[in-house]
């Protein structure tokens, strides 16, 4: 299955991506044009993560260098409802120091606030 | 007895083609599209639990990308082979050998002490993906061939 991606205007000037499928490297080529532009303009990104299957090292990187784009402008960046799989990427990786994660959407909402 | 016939759609499970043993790779990045497929194939073999075939995804992933990107610099002349086997009940091990130069991802130094915001961490040998497969392998053995590299990663399946 090819990655989707779909994003929606959330309250308070949150952006939700909502990222579907395997994030391995071929899913993080599909994706990555689409999260650079959304990255060159969001302030408040909600990067929802509920449907991925798979992440890897250029999974990360799909997510990461956006989200480092968002930050370096003074945004927040959130990282929502992961898989217990791909939360161990997330984790083993150390980028949960840098993107938090979170499972409940009010607190994800709240933590871009 | 009375001769059964069967259509294709109640062919018996057993008929069902095999997954190839042996995977086969050109150096080059698109080729990694065959290797879910592949895996796919051998956790319905193997009746593989989602989060070892989850573990199994990824490391081959990072090891094969690794070899493709950094060992042989995308060319495509190149091959590498990734064999599985099941030397004994609920192990499954794959063997994943190169022509590339000396690469040991055992021993390769490690970038996870810098901060996680440094994009050069994806991007370089011994990086992230390196750090994910030594994490999530269940063994992990290095041999150097002559001419070439074996990796050898090694799970232990659940029942």
């Amino acid at each position: 299955m090819e990655m989707q991606l779909s994003t929606q205007d959330l309250d308070g000037g949150v952006t939700r991506v909502e990222l579907d499928g395997r994030m391995d490297i071929a899913g993080a080529a599909a994706v990555d044009m689409k999260m650079n532009l959304i990255a060159g303009s969001a302030k408040k990104l909600l990067i929802d993560l509920e449907k991925i299957t798979f992440l890897g090292s250029m999974g990360l990187r799909s997510i990461v260098l956006p989200a480092r784009a968002v930050l370096g402008r003074g945004g927040k960046v959130v990282l929502f409802a992961p898989n217990e799989m791909v939360e161990g990427v997330l984790k083993a990786s150390g980028i949960d120091t840098l993107l938090p994660i979170h499972h409940d959407l009010a607190a994800a909402m709240a933590a871009l606030q | 007895m009375t001769a059964i016939s069967y259509s294709a759609a109640t062919m018996p499970a057993e008929d069902k083609a095999k997954p190839a043993a042996r995977l086969t790779l050109k150096g080059q990045l698109d080729d990694m599209g065959l290797l879910w497929p592949w895996v796919e194939a051998l956790v319905a073999e193997y009746a593989i639990p989602a989060d070892k075939a989850f573990d199994i995804h990824l490391c081959l992933e990072e090891a094969i990308s690794n070899v493709i990107r950094h060992g042989y610099g995308g060319e495509p002349s190149q091959t590498l082979t990734v064999d599985c086997a099941s030397p004994e009940a609920r192990h499954v091990v794959f063997t994943i050998e190169d022509q590339a130069p000396p690469f040991d991802p055992l021993t390769a130094s490690l970038i996870e002490d810098q901060p996680a915001s440094s994009p050069a961490d994806y991007l370089r040998p011994g990086g992230r993906g390196i750090l994910l497969l030594r994490k999530f392998a269940g063994t992990l053995a290095y041999e150097r061939l002559p001419g070439g590299n074996r990796l050898t990663i090694g799970f232990v399946l659940p029942g």
